[in-house]
């Protein structure tokens, strides 16, 4: 499905968050990416999605080579990803069946979406999306009523009713309560198994990501740390990944100008 | 190994920073007492015993209000009047403001979230999108640096007297400031939404009416209101150029020297302003 090549990302003011990673995902694979925070995971799955270009490297979509795309070829390209985010990529103040039905729009013409504000279209289908997730009832509630939880379960809605062959969740359960969590990583991967989905995930949490996925690639500072079977994973991985030979000092800010936890600080890029 | 020379103090830093800041102050007052003398501002002409008087005459003179139900009854067809030029030229102004404000929103022409793949190499192209962006900025700065009143001048002249003219002047005028606050308020919009429905495949336009839009949504409704308050206020001004309205009828009672007309048409200048701010609070509330 996917395939990079020394695939990088140099942002404008210097920083490489993604840096010569080379990667290849089969079609309907289930795979989950971890790692300290800064590791370069989101800009990854903004690349894979076609929302960022990348800066040297090449990226394959199924085949189709992703730097030379534009216009309506990449927009097609697109439409066959569906991202679920973090947080917070809602309309918050659309109803809950126009932000479902946001996932339609690559195959709606503008005059149609602008119809469906007015009188939804197809509404059976946002509302079986929204019964495999659990909500039917808030078809028609204002989105920015609804809790975090609600509204990441209609971020999912949105994904099964724009029914891409690809599935990028970005680190989708990190701002709900744990056992939430949980029941949404198990959705999402029901959906994948269910359809022949593609499913790659971001995950903050390690166990999360050992007890649902066969394939774990580490990433830090912008590498890949290893890709393996979750079977070979050992203590001795996720140690390297998440506290490095980094010595003590002060610790080092990420992008966002937060310290990183001792536990998960990246390596100085000087080794 | 030599030893390094001893590092100099710290320097005082203090005039360097404060040099720049004592020119500003001297700069300041200089505009201050030039703009005295070159405003002929002078308090005291306004004690002096004949514009006292003429003060008072017309102070004086405007009271008691003519409340004649004969003056009132006249007087209900140019408020009517004001009250359609202001909803007509806001319409307009919205009409004109809304397409430009979107060309002239930066992250939606060229650069920003939505672009970031489009924008890759190929400058004859990136130049492309900048024109109707610059285009679009440059209508609406001439629109919003002529004032209404001389738009109404124009349009005067151009449709003749009348209420039309009237529409026009504010139509242009505001739509040239509203166009200008529209694409401030989207690009303020939050981006994260945006991108995630470009990642599902949706066109520009898509994204326009189903991110863009919603979240600017009440803004521009907020924004809008409070010109079109504005517009019932300047209505009056452009009757005095002969577009219709309150102004007019202000205008002829001010020539005339009927004060008590004058203080009749203020107050139901200032009744109208009212209303139409105790109608957009409501219309605000409804929609937030």
């Amino acid at each position: 499905m996917y395939r990079a090549e020394k695939l990088s990302k140099m942002f404008p003011d210097g920083l490489v968050a993604v840096d010569g990673i080379d990667l290849a995902i089969k079609k309907g694979e289930q795979v989950t990416f971890i790692g300290p925070s800064g590791a370069g995971k989101t800009t990854l799955f903004r690349m894979l999605n076609l929302t960022i270009p990348s800066t040297s490297g090449r990226l394959f979509l199924d085949g189709l080579e992703v730097p030379g795309l534009s216009g309506p070829r990449l927009k097609e390209a697109r439409r066959r990803i569906g991202t679920i985010y973090q947080q917070q990529n809602l309309v918050p103040r659309l109803k809950v069946v126009h932000n479902v039905l946001a996932g339609r729009l690559g195959l709606w013409s503008t005059g149609a979406a602008l119809f469906s504000l007015v009188r939804p279209a197809e509404v059976e289908r946002a509302y079986g999306a929204l019964q495999r997730v659990g909500i039917p009832e808030k078809l028609f509630a204002r989105t920015d009523e609804l809790s975090g939880g609600q509204q990441q379960r209609v971020a999912i809605a949105r994904v099964l009713v724009q029914d891409p062959e690809v599935i990028l969740a970005d680190e989708p359960v990190s701002s709900v309560d744990p056992t939430l969590a949980t029941s949404l990583v198990r959705l999402l991967k029901e959906i994948s198994t269910e359809s022949g989905k593609t499913l790659l995930m971001n995950l903050h949490s390690v166990e999360l990501a050992l007890s649902f996925f066969q394939r774990i690639i580490g990433l830090r500072d912008g590498k890949i740390l290893f890709d393996s079977a979750t079977a070979e994973i050992t203590e001795e991985h996720l140690r390297e990944l998440y506290t490095g030979w980094s010595p003590e000092g002060d610790a080092p800010l990420d992008r966002n100008g937060h310290t990183t936890p001792l536990s998960c600080r990246p390596l100085p890029r000087a080794l | 190994m030599a030893t390094p020379p001893p590092s100099p103090a710290v320097p005082f830093r203090g005039p360097s920073r404060s040099l720049p800041i004592f020119l500003f102050v001297v700069l300041v007052l200089a505009a201050f007492v030039a703009s005295v003398k070159t405003a002929q501002v002078d308090f005291f002409v306004l004690v002096e015993a004949e514009s006292r008087r003429n003060l008072f005459r017309f102070l004086f003179g405007m009271f008691p209000p003519d409340l004649s139900l004969d003056f009132l009854r006249l007087m209900l067809p140019p408020v009517l009047e004001t009250i359609q030029i202001s909803i007509m030229g806001t319409t307009i102004a919205i009409l004109v403001g809304l397409p430009l404000g979107l060309l002239a929103t930066s992250s939606l022409t060229w650069g920003g979230v939505l672009h970031e793949m489009g924008t890759m190499g190929q400058r004859s192209r990136r130049l492309l999108r900048v024109l109707p962006y610059a285009f679009a900025r440059g209508l609406l700065s001439v629109f919003r640096a002529i004032p209404e009143f001389v738009w109404a001048l124009i349009f005067v002249r151009a449709v003749g007297l009348g209420p039309f003219p009237g529409v026009l002047a504010i139509g242009v005028a505001y739509g040239g400031i509203l166009g200008k606050v529209y694409s401030e308020i989207l690009e303020s919009v939050d981006p994260k939404p945006l991108e995630a429905l470009q990642a599902t495949g949706a066109s520009k336009l898509q994204i326009v009416l189903y991110g863009l839009l919603p979240q600017a949504f009440p803004d521009f409704v907020s924004y809008s209101l409070y010109r079109w308050e504005c517009a019932i206020r300047a209505s009056a001004i452009l009757g005095f150029v002969g577009a219709g309205g309150i102004g007019q009828q202000l205008e002829l009672s001010m020539r005339m020297f009927n004060f008590h007309e004058v203080t009749t048409l203020i107050g139901l200048l200032a009744l109208l302003v009212a209303a139409a701010d105790l109608l957009s609070a409501r219309i605000r509330k409804g929609i937030l």
